[in-house]
């Protein structure tokens, strides 16, 4: 079981099954105390240069590098981000309400991308707090475009199209506030896993690509569909490999295969992996 | 033993940096984040007002020296020195 399972999870339940972590009450806007002006003041910034701090001390302090690691390990464990397959996205979309399509601030952040309208929207924002979100166009753009049920797993399915790893993201504890659509080295949270270790940020899904090797005929399309490198085309079988290790369960290769020798497979499902988060 | 670069901006010629982005875009290993300075409650910040948004390289560690970024700059404003 996953921490955010074990501290959030219903009897056993995966922790964004668990309709109390949809709670409007949970919802919190700012922390007291707290306010945002001039430079690296607000959150976006700060998380850059606490990142940007660790990226420093790797090459000046070596040595205490780890120790500065495991620090920063425990700061985004105040909320928590998820791997999630396509599927379960859709399952969380009848479960939040409203769901909306936004601009993404990593993006912004990252590659300066202005997303203006519903067309180049790229994250979702779920619960009460886009109601806010709508007319709040401090360091986001302002606007969100309010979806149904289905309309927002049509949008879902668009973004798994695309190439999109969807990620459930939580604002602080355990209220559910969106389902990222991310890729690298755009998205933060995949970026500093997979590049420094901060291995709090990201959390693996509960699931494992598992190649079907009868049906693999090698074509390679899921080898450029995955972000997190664990696909490799295997040469010598001519078939595709999957290292169930590096492997974060978001299906964008499972949804890609033309022949469906891709399943995703429950991590609980494989005693080497059920710790492996 | 490798170091890591010193990439410096220019911030009195990079001033509009989320507007122009030529930077930010060519960058092949994404060193860099531009955020707002100006944080106004219920308002957007302006990407044509002058000094509103900041640009600084922040993963240091990737970068290759291609100078991609520096001769893209149409203010000449990024200088790397390893």
């Amino acid at each position: 079981m996953c921490w955010m399972c074990e501290a959030y999870g219903e009897e056993g339940g995966r922790w964004y099954h668990n309709p109390k972590n949809f709670a409007r009450q949970l919802y919190k806007v700012k922390r007291p105390g707290q306010k945002a002006s001039g430079y690296g003041t607000d959150p976006e910034t700060q998380a850059g240069l606490i990142m940007r701090q660790l990226v420093a001390m790797k090459w000046e302090d070596p040595e205490n590098f780890p120790a500065k690691l495991k620090e920063f390990e425990e700061l985004p464990k105040e909320g928590g981000c998820q791997v999630l397959p396509l599927k379960e996205a859709e399952r969380v979309a009848e479960l939040a309400y409203p769901i909306t399509s936004m601009m993404c601030i990593c993006r912004k952040t990252l590659r300066a991308d202005e997303e203006t309208n519903e067309h180049e929207y790229t994250c979702t924002g779920l619960g009460v707090g886009m109601f806010k979100w709508e007319r709040w166009p401090e360091r986001y753009r302002g606007g969100v475009n309010f979806m149904s049920i289905e309309e927002a797993k049509e949008w879902l399915r668009k973004m798994d199209k695309l190439g999109f790893v969807h990620m459930i993201m939580t604002f602080g504890g355990s209220y559910v506030g969106g389902i990222c659509n991310c890729d690298y080295p755009d998205c933060q949270p995949i970026r500093h896993r997979l590049d420094y270790g901060l291995d709090s940020g990201l959390i693996k899904g509960h699931h494992i690509a598992k190649v079907d090797y009868d049906l693999c005929n090698g074509c390679g399309i899921c080898v450029q569909r995955c972000q997190f490198g664990a696909i490799k085309f295997e040469v010598t079988l001519e078939k595709t490999n999957i290292d169930a290790m590096r492997c974060f369960g978001c299906g964008l290769c499972e949804t890609a295969c033309p022949r469906q020798a891709i399943s995703l497979v429950e991590r609980q499902s494989i005693p080497g992996l059920r710790e492996v988060w | 033993m490798r170091r890591y670069p010193k990439i410096e901006i220019d911030h009195s010629k990079c001033t509009t940096p989320f507007d122009c982005k030529k930077c930010l875009r060519a960058c092949p290993q994404a060193c860099f984040e531009v955020h707002p300075v100006k944080v106004e409650k219920f308002k957007e910040t302006d990407k044509k007002e002058p000094g509103a948004y900041r640009i600084e390289a922040f993963y240091l560690d990737k970068c290759t020296v291609c100078n991609d970024c520096v001769n893209v700059c149409p203010v000449n404003a990024i200088t790397i020195t390893v």
